[in-house]
């Protein structure tokens, strides 16, 4: 076992791993939930740099004038969305059990983004065709017949949103883009549950907000005109074409 | 945090800044608690966050188990809107407590123009602004830092405040309150009068009663009890490698102005600029040794992971043992890819082999402060630093290849002539010059000089702290003119806004009278006066005007040098004596040497102090 008081020395400790001809590659499969949801993708990345730094793991450096760790992020989670299943690929020069990375990252990490597994992976981000995600609304107008309005109102073409890019605004339509939806009414906590299953692929990326947009539009619920209407989405897996989950 | 509130923060800008749960944060069982600090920085996050005191003082606090410190920030102005509107309260950062829960919310004030947010604070917290208003349930508001040195335009507002260094002073005030409450003898008049006593460095302005001559100077404090001191003396660290340090620190998620370890290196400067009110007030000089530096810097990069340490100290290039850190640190720092960085740096000290060590000056752009144009007037200021000096630390940075170079400077300093504001521009030709005569300069890009100048405030403690500052109408004048006389393309002239200047400077010299202002101007939603985007310079003076004050009074009015000066109430250590006596030298434009050349009997030394270059006072 590596002992972590001996982080300052790291290089000296790293010299009994062994060396790697190549970098490998270990994929992390985190959690990011409750107030680490308003964090940005940005804030995230700089964060995950410290925790690796002080983490003490053998991360792989670019060689150069400005060294710096190799991160790479899956689908982009924006401001405001949970996720149960993010993944970052990074970079070690020597070789260390998947169970130890897992075990010294999070003792670095919080309970509200901490590392679910780690492992070696066999497959590769662009892989990953849908996301699926869970969303809880409370509104003191929801009801089982308004659940299965938003149900007919996702399936029907065409709901045209404006959809915000780098290269600017355009307005879609975004029933084609969203693969199944279920929606349910929950009579004890008087809130709506929905599930849906949309498109992740870089092209066709749809970011789970935008339902809520749609939801805010045509109902005028969850504004900040009233903060005791809320909401919260999830993303729970990620799936590959065939629908399997990805990993 | 509350659910409720997730709807607004999924619509503010920046929400990062009130989700809290950072790492590092420190959460404690309510139940063990006998007091409950709110450390309140008045202004935003990134800001709050990057500030050293706010740190140490934190973690000096939580070391007590009985005692749990929060952290608690200004929301920015969507923010505040929402909250007014759904009458959401200002809570803390750890618990998401609202601020009435707690024993004592503390402020530190770091410069004048956050007093609003200040009051906006304990406004949106539902706590009365003034001390008077304030009954035995509600938490003790207390006030520290740099501007507690001239605290009279916030008495009103405050309960008591701590006078210089708070790592003693913070966790004495809990103890005498636990103390207190468990005895079952607590009551607000009490405390306070006890804690003026009893514990040095609290002044608590109820106490004393201020009256006024006819023409609206001070006529004097007088105490209302015998036995709490005339004047209130500042509490040091006297030595400071046996002062706390944290070992670990919050880690903001979102940027922050200085995200990065900060290591301070030593307390007090030994420079004496007559302008600069932190080279008075945090004197006598107390160094860390680089042993200890070395070890609070590696405990730090590996509790952080951050990948830059600052080395922070008033003009860090003075610091006797530079070189013996910088090599310590130099040791493990590159292998761990951290770099080190430098705040400010002297012309006089600059030197290849400190560039060399040091990061910051990786970028393409090196900052350098003569604040005067001409050599009399950094001679009236006491910046003994010279031209050749100057035009010496620019080559070396041509050198090596740098082509950007900035500077800053004062404008409205007193004696001030035109020669010594066209002397500025004259300055900055020169560097630009000095770039093409460096034969080893990078021949592929061109010089750039840019000249930032600011207006002088005339601060307590400080040998100006009498003069008047140049009027509204002198002050743009003479940025008009300097503007004018800046020719040169290769030069950028920028400068601040002389309103906000002036207003500071009422702030900055005002007495208990101001309070009144404050409060209006709380009232009517100031807040931010430190952004451009919300400081209104008109509405502050028809603040100003409408509670029967006149900024010129505070602002553009020679003091008396035998007048009772609204901070006279605070000993700084620093005596009268000698700010007279340069105030003197200044106007006769003699320099006055560096406390390790030889020590001009300041009067600081009293004070004590270890690893300082003070001779030590006889007792």
């Amino acid at each position: 076992m590596l002992s972590k008081s001996s982080k300052i020395t790291r290089p000296e400790y790293l010299k009994m791993l062994p060396e790697l001809a190549s970098p490998m590659t270990v994929r992390i499969k985190f959690v990011k939930k409750g107030k680490l949801q308003y964090i940005s993708h940005l804030d995230l990345q700089r964060t995950f740099n410290r925790i690796l730094m002080r983490s003490g793991l053998p991360v792989w450096y670019t060689k150069g004038f400005n060294p710096h760790a190799k991160l790479v992020f899956s689908t982009p989670l924006s401001v405001g969305t949970q996720s149960e299943c993010e993944f970052l690929d990074l970079r070690f020069d020597r070789e260390m059990p998947c169970e130890d990375i897992k075990r010294m990252l999070n003792a670095e990490l919080t309970d509200e983004m901490y590392a679910l597994d780690v492992y070696i992976p066999s497959t590769k981000f662009s892989e990953i065709a849908f996301c699926e995600y869970e969303y809880e609304i409370f509104a003191d107008s929801v009801s089982e017949e308004f659940a299965g309005e938003l149900e007919k109102l996702f399936t029907t073409s065409p709901l045209t949103l404006v959809k915000k890019s780098k290269s600017g605004e355009r307005e879609i339509d975004v029933v084609p883009l969203i693969k199944s939806v279920s929606v349910g009414y929950n009579k004890e906590s008087g809130s709506i549950r929905m599930n849906a299953v949309l498109c992740a692929e870089t092209e066709n990326f749809l970011n789970p907000e935008m339902l809520v947009t749609a939801i805010k539009t045509k109902y005028g619920i969850l504004t900040a005109e009233n903060p005791a209407e809320w909401y919260s989405i999830t993303r729970k897996k990620s799936l590959k074409s065939d629908m399997t989950e990805f990993r | 945090m509350n659910k409720n509130i997730s709807t607004i923060l999924k619509s503010v800008s920046k929400p990062g800044r009130y989700s809290g749960g950072e790492y590092g944060q420190i959460i404690k069982d309510k139940k063990d608690i006998k007091a409950r600090f709110a450390f309140c920085f008045p202004d935003t996050y990134e800001i709050g966050m990057s500030n050293l005191g706010v740190r140490i003082l934190y973690g000096v606090l939580n070391e007590a188990d009985d005692v749990w410190c929060e952290r608690v920030y200004t929301p920015w102005i969507d923010m505040q809107e929402q909250m007014r509107k759904h009458n959401i309260p200002l809570t803390a950062c750890e618990s998401g407590d609202e601020l009435t829960a707690f024993d004592m919310i503390g402020f530190t004030l770091q410069y004048e123009m956050s007093y609003t947010n200040v009051l906006n604070m304990l406004d949106l917290a539902g706590i009365p602004l003034r001390s008077e208003e304030r009954d035995d349930s509600m938490p003790i508001i207390i006030g520290g830092g740099p501007c507690a040195y001239n605290p009279e335009p916030v008495a009103d507002f405050f309960d008591l405040f701590n006078i210089g260094e708070g790592e003693e002073m913070l966790p004495e005030l809990c103890r005498l309150y636990i103390r207190m409450k468990d005895e079952g003898r607590y009551t607000k008049a009490e405390y306070l009068h006890e804690a003026a006593r009893s514990i040095e460095g609290i002044y608590v302005p109820s106490l004393y009663e201020v009256s006024y001559n006819e023409d609206g100077t001070v006529k004097e404090y007088k105490p209302k009890y015998d036995d709490i001191p005339k004047t209130v003396r500042k509490r040091i660290m006297k030595d400071m490698d046996k002062s706390y340090f944290p070992k670990k620190v919050v880690m903001p998620y979102i940027e922050t102005v200085h995200d990065r370890v900060m290591l301070e290196v030593f307390r007090g400067c030994i420079r004496g600029c007559r302008f600069c009110q932190a080279g008075i007030i945090y004197r006598p000089v107390r160094e860390k040794s680089p042993e200890t530096l070395n070890e609070q810097a590696k405990c730090l990069f590996e509790s952080t992971g951050y990948d830059e340490i600052s080395l922070t100290s008033l003009s860090i290039s003075d610091y006797t043992e530079l070189e013996a850190l910088t090599d310590m640190l130099l040791e493990w720092t590159d292998e761990n890819m951290v770099s080190l960085s430098l705040p400010s740096l002297r012309v006089d000290s600059f030197t290849k082999e400190l560039m060399e060590k040091i990061a910051s000056v990786r970028s393409s752009s090196l900052t350098f402060a003569p604040e005067a144009g001409t050599q009399r007037l950094r001679d009236v200021i006491n910046k003994n630093v010279r031209e050749e000096d100057l035009l010496r630390a620019v080559n070396v940075a041509f050198e090596a290849g740098k082509n950007k170079v900035k500077l800053y400077f004062m404008q409205g300093l007193p004696t001030e002539t035109n020669e010594d504001l066209e002397g500025i521009a004259k300055l900055a030709s020169s560097v630009v010059d000095a770039y093409y005569k460096c034969p080893t300069r990078n021949k592929a890009r061109q010089p750039q000089v840019t000249i930032s100048v600011s207006c002088f405030i005339p601060k307590p403690f400080t040998p100006f702290q009498w003069v008047a500052q140049d009027s509204l109408e002198t002050l743009v004048e003479k940025q008009e003119y300097l503007g004018s006389k800046v020719t040169d393309r290769k030069v950028v002239y920028t400068h601040h806004d002389a309103k906000v200047s002036r207003i500071e400077a009422v702030l900055a010299r005002g007495d208990r009278r101001l309070s009144k202002a404050l409060e209006i101007a709380c009232r009517e939603g100031f807040m931010f006066d430190a952004w451009d985007e919300c400081f209104d310079y008109d509405k502050w003076i028809s603040v100003i005007e409408r509670s029967g004050l006149d900024a010129a009074f505070y602002a553009n009015r020679e003091f008396a040098l035998d007048e009772v000066l609204p901070w006279d109430i605070i000993d700084c250590g620093v005596t009268k004596e000698f700010l007279i006596r340069e105030y003197k030298n200044a106007h006769n434009e003699k320099t006055t040497p560096n406390c390790r050349e030889k020590c001009s009997g300041c009067g600081a030394n009293r004070l004590g102090g270890e690893r300082s270059c003070c001779p030590k006072a006889a007792k």
